[in-house]
């Protein structure tokens, strides 16, 4: 390691790396959400559903996000928890127009948040009400109560309606992310 | 820069290996490693090498540990570090046929394939088309089709070989990409070009008609790509050899002996030496190519050309005599391969006055040189014994110290093969023969060769001058050698007290000191012969001693029946078909190598399987076995709308007509499809089994059952069939027909003949002593009928007449006697045999050969009067 280095980390300048993780049902948008972080040459054109998981990187004020973009289909759903351990935050994805499965959406959610690898971690959790941009989306209220959020209290999370098409929605809640992991893991180190 | 250092010093301190002694269970417990974030490339690369190898080592791998492992791996997808990634890759390769939910790495895959990173791509594409099965093989279809066409010439290369992988998922993924791959083969790119052709061509592969008019229209053209071109050869030559002149193929593939790439020319060269049906004449550019290829500098066209003209030396030795100073001055060669060719094609187109010197040469480096070409080595030999028949015994010292040396199951056998060959191909031959391997079998680490060389020993020692000499060698192996070495030569010993009475009281005695022997097969053997050979010796006892080799399933088919019905009469054993004998290829080529593939289930036995599926064949196959099934006949043209074959199976009173049908028409569904037959006089059409469904593409079957005349000349006879059934049209795409009513339908098909050879058979006993059952025969009541033919003017050798009667009367030739000596004008074919019920036949045809035209004497005799005068009246 050179001086520069020792230097920068002793000032929090270093570059910092961190894992996210993507979840939520299929069709929410998950890799279309991704997508848009990306810069703007890196981007794909067409976006087809995830079969099992992609890695994708991206940087967001100085620091460097590695998210695991799982597949949201329920034959994927169970590899979730391998990456539970190693991330530092968790993007929730939610299409707020599919009320039909709403529930199902609960129960995925209620599943992650007892899993020994998660439970009692204060780890940021950022839920995205996609797809506002549709007629009959809910509300982030509605979405709220409807996935009973209330009750996550040892854990910091925040919701956002967003549009992963026009990217409406996602700087601001992209920066909250940020600032809750650059708080509770970059600063303390 | 650390571990080379460390390395270097390992291996002075004589450490070679740095994975040697690595235990499964720990490297793949660091593989958790995989899971730490930020991921160590370098340390997880060495421990992913670690997982390759032991793989590679031939370590099985558990569903469980392969799969933990594989997990394990994905996560190191997050590591931008190339060399990483494409371990990563091997690592999916390798582990996807055990582990489990491979497909989870598809999207990684895919992202890998599709994005910038060109050190990736090939690699990822070849990973994804192992991971893929038949469902997910439409997500990445569109992919696949992009990749071929890729600027990249490694992209598209690994798509194209991927997609062929892919077949044998899909059958049809070359078809479907086949316009992709005919952009491909545009490509300047020599690889790409050689792999598209391959994709072509698996996409036509079952049209026949469809490769013809790829080949023709790429002849053309010029292929820039030499690998493009061989593989074009290769294809016009599998077109030439399905059918014959084609001149413009046949131009195509010597003009290729002109071509600008050594590649080509040698391919070409080869196809033209290989073709079979080209003459002397014909070979002679390709052989003079050849010639200059002898002369090379580089080893590998200089042991191309010398090995090609080996093969070529067997079928066409005068047109090879042309380089008969080009390979004497081979026999120097530093390559010793390249020496051992020179040499042994010499041996085969030198005179036999050369052949002293030659084999002096060969002796000084036979020990020098690999298994593989000291099989060359024995394959000329044998050759040689056949052309010089007097300079059998100097041949036969040097096979018998050749045998003497090390060497491996496959040299060693060949050797023993060509022993055998040259042993019966010269009767003066024998005794040494036989000498020589009781001599190989004293010491011997090979069980499956000691045991075929005593059976060997069991048949034709007791014919020979001295058979009380082998005895010893035979019971020496009792007393010395493993279970089933000592079984064999128990068998062995009784086949010599059946054959030889005088030396009946002395076996009986080493007979019953075997009956002592701690194996329960040697001992069970042991008692069944003491038993057997101590009742009153008569004829019958050799035939309990050296039981015909009857086909299993069908005697256990038939015992079954036997059991289940009153068992009245005595079970009849006639009825049963002999086991499948491999007959030896007699072509020019003599392979000492090719081994006898002994499939496991006779012809008659794989059709009885199928017909015993046909529930309503049920009561005739209880009545008897199948007797004989013929071979397939083609009832319509090869390319015609319907396809209809038959297979004609013989039981004692039934025939039962198999007829395969296939439906080439896309447009069409066939429904109670049969074969209408009109029965010619005395046969008695029993029932049909209509085929229900005939659907485009799939083959069905329909049956006929028909019981045979009572008088048999009336057997043999023509029968006019025609195909009927009930047409539907239907959705060429998706096979479904249409609402409305189909419409009856007939069409005509070819005249079927049942003749004399779907009636008889051999009876599988090789060693029968022909003279005694043709004494016995007499005395039993035969009755006999003898008449004398000029066979036709299609039958100008012995040979050929040889081949015909045994084809046309369906038995089978006795003592070997269809081995025509070369050279000779007379010669007696032994037939035995039995036609259908069991009733006995034997032939004897003297051969007489004058002016290109050959004289029969047939005399017949058989148990029913009938059957004696149905042969030969048949014959003339
Ligand atoms: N109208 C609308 N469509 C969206 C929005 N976000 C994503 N989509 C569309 O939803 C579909 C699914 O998007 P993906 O990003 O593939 O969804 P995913 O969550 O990654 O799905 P899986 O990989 O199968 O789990 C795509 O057709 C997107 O174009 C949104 O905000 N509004
Ligand atoms: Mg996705």
């Amino acid at each position: 390691m050179g001086l520069f280095d020792r230097l920068a980390n002793i000032f929090g300048l270093r570059k910092k790396e961190v894992n996210v993780l993507v979840v939520g049902l299929n069709n929410s948008g998950k890799s279309t959400v991704i997508n848009h972080f990306k810069r703007e040459e890196e981007r794909c054109i067409d976006i087809v559903p995830t079969v099992g998981f992609n890695v994708e990187k991206f940087a967001f004020k100085n620091v460097h996000f590695t998210a695991f973009d799982m597949s949201g289909h329920d034959r994927y759903r169970s590899l979730w928890e391998h990456c539970y351990k190693d991330c530092q935050g968790i993007i929730f994805l939610i299409d707020s127009s599919d009320k039909l499965r709403l529930v199902v959406a609960k129960e995925e959610l209620d599943m992650l948040l007892q899993h020994p690898d998660i439970i009692g971690r204060k780890i940021p959790i950022l839920f995205l009400a996609n797809k506002m941009d549709l007629l009959d989306s809910l509300t982030t209220v509605k979405l709220v109560a409807g996935l009973g959020l209330e009750r996550i209290l040892d854990k910091p999370w925040h919701i956002r309606a967003t549009n992963a098409v026009n990217g409406e929605g996602l700087q601001p809640a992209i920066e909250w992310l940020t600032d809750q992991i650059r708080d509770i893991y970059i600063n303390k180190r | 820069m650390n571990s080379f250092k460390r390395d270097k010093k390992e291996e002075e301190d004589g450490g070679g290996n740095p994975f040697q002694n690595m235990e499964k269970t720990t490297v793949l417990q660091e593989a958790r490693t995989f899971n730490d974030t930020p991921v160590n490339p370098r340390k997880c690369a060495h421990i992913l090498t670690k997982i390759l190898y032991l793989i590679n080592q031939g370590e099985q791998l558990g569903t469980t540990e392969a799969t933990e492992a594989f997990f394990a791996m994905t996560k190191l997808f997050q590591s931008r570090d190339v060399i990483l990634r494409r371990l990563v890759y091997l690592g999916i390769k390798e582990l996807s046929p055990i582990a489990e939910d491979v497909i989870i790495v598809t999207s990684s895959l895919t992202k890998d394939m599709t994005g910038k990173e060109d050190l990736y791509r090939a690699a990822a594409i070849r990973a994804l088309c192992t991971i893929t099965d038949g469902a997910m093989l439409q997500a990445i279809e569109r992919y696949m089709k992009q990749a071929i066409v890729d600027r990249s010439p490694a992209v598209s290369s690994a798509a194209l070989v991927s997609s062929l992988h892919l077949t044998s998922i899909s059958g049809d993924i070359a078809r479907r990409w086949a316009n992709e791959a005919q952009e491909a083969l545009n490509s300047d790119n020599v690889m790409v070009q050689y792999h598209a052709l391959g994709v072509l061509y698996q996409a036509r592969k079952t049209d026949k008609h469809a490769v013809t008019k790829l080949v023709s229209k790429l002849t053309r053209t010029s292929m820039t790509s030499p690998y493009a071109a061989c593989m074009l050869i290769r294809m016009a030559c599998k077109l030439l050899e399905e059918e014959d002149g084609n001149g413009e193929l046949l131009d195509f593939v010597a003009s290729c002996l002109r071509h600008k790439s050594e590649m080509v020319v040698y391919e070409a060269a080869h196809a033209l030496v290989n073709m079979g049906k080209s003459s002397t004449r014909e070979l002679a550019p390709a052989i003079s190519v050849l010639q200059l290829f002898c002369g090379s500098l580089k080893p590998a066209l200089r042991f191309a050309a010398v090995r090609t003209l080996n093969k070529v030396a067997m079928s066409h030795p005068a047109a090879v005599t042309a380089c008969n100073l080009d390979l004497e001055n081979l026999i120097a060669d530093p390559n010793r391969s390249i020496a051992t060719l020179a040499i042994t094609t010499l041996l085969k187109t030198g005179a036999e006055s050369s052949v002293d010197r030659l084999m002096k040469q060969i002796a000084t480096f036979v020990s020098e040189i690999s298994d593989e070409f000291k099989v060359v080595v024995v394959q000329a030999i044998r050759a040689l014994c056949q052309k010089f028949p007097r300079k059998h015994a100097v041949l036969m010292n040097f096979l018998s110290a050749m045998l003497r040396d090390e060497g491996g199951l496959e040299y060693k056998a060949a050797i023993a093969d060509t022993i055998i060959a040259v042993m019966e191909g010269n009767s003066e031959a024998k005794e040494a023969g036989l000498a020589h391997l009781c001599e190989f079998i004293e010491d011997c680490e090979h069980i499956s060769l000691a045991v075929r060389i005593l059976h060997l020993l069991g048949q034709e020692g007791p014919t020979s001058k001295q058979p009380s000499r082998y005895i010893r060698f035979i019971y020496n192996r009792v007393i010395l050698e493993c279970a089933s070495v000592r079984a064999a030569a128990v068998t062995a010993l009784a086949r010599f007290a059946a054959a030889c009475p005088p030396l009946l009281p002395n076996i009986l005695v080493l007979l019953s000191r075997c009956q002592l022997d701690s194996d329960d097969e040697v001992r069970d053997r042991a008692a069944y012969y003491c038993a057997i050979l101590q009742q009153q010796f008569d004829p019958t006892t050799l035939s309990l001693v050296q039981p015909p080799l009857l086909s299993i399933p069908s005697l256990e088919r038939a015992l079954n029946n036997y059991v289940s019905s009153p068992m009245e009469e005595p079970f009849d054993i006639s009825q049963i078909p002999p086991a499948q004998t491999v007959e030896e290829p007699t072509q020019p080529e003599i392979l000492a190598t090719a081994k006898q593939q002994q499939s496991r289930l006779s012809r008659e036995e794989t059709f009885m399987e199928k017909l015993a599926q046909v529930p309503q064949l049920a009561l005739v196959m209880s009545k008897s076995p199948l007797f004989k099934s013929s071979p397939v006949v083609e009832l319509t043209e090869s390319e015609t709308e319907y396809n209809v074959k038959c297979v004609k199976h013989s039981f004692s009173n039934h025939l039962v007509l198999q007829f395969d049908c296939l439906n080439t028409l896309s447009d069409q569904l066939l429904e109670d499809v049969r074969v209408a037959i009109e029965p010619p006089e005395g046969y008695r059409v029993v029932y049909e089994i209509p085929c229900l469904r005939l659907a485009y593409n799939e083959p069905g079957t329909t049956y006929t059952v028909l019981e045979f005349p009572e008088d048999v000349h009336a057997s043999i006879a023509t029968i006019p069939t025609t195909l009927r059934f009930m047409a539907r049209d239907c959705d060429p795409t998706t096979g479904v027909p249409d609402a409305e009513q189909g419409y009856r339908d007939e069409y005509m098909l070819e005249d079927l003949e049942v003749t004399l050879a779907d009636q008889m058979r051999g009876v599988g006993k090789q060693g029968v002593d022909f003279n005694a059952a043709w004494d016995a025969g007499a005395t039993r009541g035969f009755s006999e009928l003898e008449e004398t033919f000029v066979l036709g003017a299609s039958v100008t050798t012995l040979e050929g007449a040889v081949q015909s009667l045994v084809g046309f009367l369906g038995l089978e030739a006795v003592e070997r006697s269809h081995r025509v000596a070369t050279d000779a004008v007379g010669h007696t074919l032994l037939l035995g045999g039995i036609f259908r019920g069991g009733k006995e036949v034997l032939a004897r045809a003297r051969l007489a050969l004058a002016d290109s035209q050959v004289t029969m004497q047939l005399s017949v005799r058989s148990s029913d009067p009938d059957v004696a005068e149905l042969v030969t009246s048949s014959v003339g």
